[in-house]
């Protein structure tokens, strides 16, 4: 009996589609149990399967995900390796040096550096997260005044070495990519709502 | 006493205390944003606002004091929508850069919007364009500051350098710098430190650290006698693995205490150390070996108990010229006084209405000293009385009578005025005969002091009640020290004055109450800890074996006060401690600390264990840090001396003098104090030794020479120049007598 379940509705009602399992009553006395072992033994499942599998294979068309040359999309909130993302205009990064991301990491795993720049601007020099470390928890994006640090959607942590896990470069969006307007505005965890502009109010100023 | 209520709790007040203040003791919360407790009330915030019974409208709480019954309303609705009017009347056009501020969420006006719940701006203020200002070591950016004037009071009141004003303008209205286009001025940096806002920063703080990060460390300051209160903040230096700690800056408990430039900003003095075994076992051979051990004052109780002990063991001398200047002094005193210390204290000045200065330049020698008359002068009207051969600048505001002696002649000087002091005090027959007996002519003209001017302070004194005689780093390496000494304790003994001597370095009491020092003759082999020798070990540059700098030690030291302050370590030091080398050479402490404990009993310690120190002011300004030392009785068998025949100074004088905010070897190093070494004399002295503004000059000192650019100091008057320590050597500075005769000469070739 062929079913699919249907995620909208995991109401168990009377008229839903839960149904019994048809299983056969287990052998009870020594006979029935070595007679069991024999049918399962002797029976052509096997070559069943053998077939199924030479079939598809002289077919040459596969549905295998390739991974990693291809990989499955992933959900807008899944949060994965962190991004930081720069300003659409003028190409600065997003980041003001706030330091929140840095308060509000419970696993204790970002750090970051700023100084005061020519323009008496706050600038950040260094910036890492500890990736290692990091339990991907979303406080940074959430806490983020200015939407500069995101989770992407790069879940792939593996490397040879610890100190790949924490380049600042990494997680920034290279120039070249912003300029060919390649930097995603991210829809997912941290992010403003969709139509938060409507609830934007104007400050009372008189002139 | 007074009795009255809050919120109809009754509550006691002393005498001068407003409502305030009496609130608070009692546990009671007014919101304030301009109070200060150590300057008068600012009135300008009005969130204190508060109800009586007997009077109409609000009372600002911080400026009233209480009376009788009275019947005071705290919290009522009227006086929350009064509050949260001007909260709001704050928050009108200020930026919202909360992210980038650099005061990072450590903002009275953060913590008040979000404490009255203003989330949206009701008033309008067209928005103008205001400039960020640098004062060098200050940013100050007008946008963000809400005219509190609580840096305008501290800068006058407390400070007294008076450098910035409010200018008025309405909304307009900014800090300014007074008489003068950019800051010009001490550079205490007390503004920054209690300024609500991030509108006054440091700016080589600025933006690098998150007030969040930094983890605060208690310590004493290490700087001068005063041992000032101060916390430093410590963080990581870089996200690599292993990164060492590094301090970002210092503050202080700015309600209760106030901190000097040096303190403030002299803070990186911590040095790389490493365990050099070799090195180590070589300091240890020069020690065994050693004829004597000289150091610095810059050194804690511990560390000078460890020196006792090993002299005592190995049996070589310890040389210390000027904890032995301060040591003979303080003998002297007590064979008068009977007592081991002296009377008076900053508190003591800070609450005098009547102080004399005499034989030291406190303005650079001793910053909280200057604090301390400035907020007498101030708060109690206090007449300051400054006795010294060249006039200060820095004290031009609160000096009410300068009387100048000529250089060497301090013995005279202070005998004239323990005469004119001691003018109806119940003396000994034996004493009143010796003052009658003094030569006034011969010492009045020699010291070239009239008997008008001591005319003048009796005067000015005969009305003071609470009065204290200050007495200068320059006396105790005087010929005559012990003379003076006595004759500074007769005034204590026998007159409503006050004594504070103040001594030069941060441990310059602690060393000569703890170790037996030996007059210095030099010697073949010579172990120099901060001093100079032919094995050096210490934290100043250039020495054999590097031990652990002052920031990085825990110890104690004993402030002019005679308050043991303990101090602790901010930044890790990886190399040895003195410690280290005393244990090897048979002295065996598992830690510095332990020798807390055992620091002499009879000279007033008593025996506490530095882990039962504490080191903070409570939130009403108790003084909670270490203990005081028992003033402990001695023998007082002292015979005041015939006055000796007055030296004369005749030719070029120079005066060891640090510019302000440079004291020591460390402040040397700190990178963010003004390091000019020069020698700086007024247009007569150039005249007189023929020299001229920026000319490279050699000093000729009886001992030593030194090569120093000549600069001329339109401020400075009179025939002395004022010749910098700090630099030279470990920077000691008070080894022999300040004033010296010196050959000058021009160098170079201009000639």
């Amino acid at each position: 009996m062929h079913h699919e379940e249907v995620f909208t509705d995991r109401n168990v009602s009377e008229s839903s589609a839960y149904y019994y399992v048809d299983i056969e009553n287990y052998p009870t006395t020594g006979w029935d149990k070595f007679k069991q072992v024999v049918k399962r033994t002797f029976s052509g499942e096997l070559f069943v399967g053998l077939w199924v599998v030479l079939r598809e294979m002289i077919k040459f068309d596969i549905h295998t995900v390739q991974y990693p040359l291809e990989k499955l999309p992933i959900g807008p909130r899944y949060r994965a390796v962190h991004k930081l993302l720069r300003l659409w205009e003028s190409g600065y990064e997003r980041c003001i040096g706030c330091g929140l991301c840095e308060k509000i990491c419970i696993s204790d795993c970002i750090r970051m550096d700023t100084r005061i720049d020519e323009n008496s601007r706050k600038e950040v020099t260094e910036y890492s997260i500890n990736l290692g470390r990091c339990i991907f928890c979303g406080y940074c994006a959430e806490v983020c005044p200015e939407l500069a640090i995101v989770h992407g959607q790069r879940y792939e942590n593996a490397s040879e070495q610890r100190a790949h896990f924490v380049i600042k470069d990494d997680m920034l969006t290279p120039l070249d990519m912003l300029k060919a307007g390649e930097q995603a505005e991210y829809p997912g965890f941290g992010a403003i709502i969709p139509g938060s502009d409507a609830s934007v109010k104007k400050t009372p100023l008189a002139y | 006493m007074i009795n009255f209520t809050i919120n109809g709790q009754n509550v006691t007040a002393l005498k001068g205390e407003s409502i305030l203040q009496a609130a608070r003791k009692a546990g009671f919360y007014i919101p304030t944003m301009c109070y200060l407790e150590k300057t008068t009330p600012c009135a300008s915030c009005r969130l204190c606002v508060v109800e009586t019974d007997k009077t109409d409208g609000f009372i600002l709480s911080c400026q009233t004091p209480p009376t009788e019954g009275l019947s005071v309303t705290i919290d009522s609705d009227r006086l929350k929508a009064e509050r949260t009017n001007i909260m709001r009347l704050y928050d009108v056009n200020h930026p919202l850069e909360c992210g980038v501020c650099d005061k990072s969420g450590a903002c009275d006006l953060q913590n008040k919007t979000l404490e009255f719940g203003i989330s949206a701006q009701h008033f309008s203020a067209k928005d103008q364009h205001r400039k960020i200002e640098h004062w060098g070591l200050i940013n100050y950016d007008p946008s963000l500051c809400i005219l509190c004037e609580k840096c305008v009071h501290v800068c006058n009141e407390i400070i007294g350098d008076d450098a910035i004003e409010l200018q008025f303008g309405g909304y307009k209205s900014s800090v300014i710098p007074k008489n003068s286009d950019t800051l010009d001025c001490t550079f205490c940096g007390e503004c920054i430190a209690v300024c609500p806002v991030g509108a006054l920063v440091s700016s080589q703080f600025q933006y690098s650290a998150n007030a969040w990060e930094l983890s605060k460390i208690p310590a004493t300051c290490v700087h001068c006698s005063a041992g000032c209160s101060l916390m430093y903040e410590v963080r990581h230096t870089s996200n690599s693995l292993g990164a060492k700690d590094k301090i970002y800056r210092v503050t202080n408990d700015f309600e209760h205490t106030t901190l000097c430039g040096a303190g403030r900003f002299g803070f990186d003095f911590s040095s790389e150390g490493s365990k050099d075994g070799e090195e180590f076992a070589k300091a240890i051979d020069a020690i065994k070996n050693a004829d004597a051990i000289r150091f610095s004052s810059l050194i804690t109780n511990e560390e000078a108990m460890i020196l006792q002990t090993l002299k005592e063991k190995l049996g070589f001398k310890l040389y210390n010229e000027e904890a032995r200047a301060y040591q003979n002094f303080m003998n002297a005193f007590g064979s008068i006084s009977g007592k081991i210390g002296f009377g008076g204290s900053l508190d003591a000045i800070k609450q005098s209405d009547g102080i004399i200065v005499l034989g030291g330049r406190v303005s650079s020698d001793n910053p909280a000293v200057r604090y301390a008359m400035t907020t007498a002068a101030r708060h109690n009207g206090a007449k300051v009385v400054y006795m010294h051969p060249m006039e200060d600048e820095l004290l031009q505001n609160v000096v009410t009578q300068f009387v100048k002696y000529e250089v060497g002649t301090e013995e005279g000087v202070i005998a004239m005025l323990a005469k004119t002091l001691l003018e109806t005090a119940d003396l000994s027959e034996e004493s009143r005969a010796y003052f009658d007996g003094l030569d006034e002519g011969y010492l009045c003209a020699e010291s070239n002091v009239g008997d008008e001017e001591y005319a003048r302070i009796a005067k000015t004194f005969a009305r003071a009640k609470r009065k204290t005689l200050v007495i200068g780093s320059d006396v105790l390496t005087h010929k005559r020290s012990a003379n003076i000494a006595r004759l500074c304790a007769m005034i204590e003994t026998y007159s409503e004055f006050a004594v504070v001597v103040v001594p030069t370095s941060v441990n310059t009491v602690g060393v000569s109450l703890i170790c037996d020092l030996d007059t210095d003759n030099g010697g073949e082999r010579v172990v120099g800890y901060n001093a100079s020798g032919t094995y050096t070990i210490g934290s100043l540059g250039g020495v054999n074996l590097g031990l652990a700098p002052l920031n990085s030690q825990e110890g104690t030291f004993v402030s002019l006060n005679y308050q043991v302050l303990p101090t602790n370590v901010a930044v890790s030091y990886e190399g040895y401690t003195l410690n280290d080398l005393a244990s090897s050479l048979g002295v065996v402490a598992e830690n510095t600390i332990d020798y807390t404990a055992k620091l002499p009993k009879e000279k007033g310690f008593n025996g506490s264990v530095f882990d039962e120190l504490g080191n903070f002011y409570s939130a009403l300004g108790e003084d909670q840090r270490g203990y005081l030392l028992e003033n402990r009785d001695v023998r007082a068998d002292g015979k005041l001396e015939e006055i000796d025949d007055l030296p004369e100074f005749n030719g070029t004088v120079v005066y060891r003098c640090n510019p302000v905010n440079q004291f020591n070897g460390y402040t040397a190093q700190a990178q963010q104090l003004e390091k000019e070494a020069v020698l700086s004399g007024s247009a007569q002295f150039a005249a007189a030794a023929k020299i001229s503004d920026g000319d490279k000059i050699r000093l000729e000192f009886p001992q030593s020479t030194q090569e120093r650019i000549f600069k001329l100091d339109p401020v400075l008057k009179g025939t002395i120049a004022l010749v910098p320590a700090y630099d030279v050597g470990f920077g000691g500075l008070n080894e022999q007598y300040r004033f010296e005769k010196v050959k000058i000469m021009r160098v170079g070739s201009e000639s």
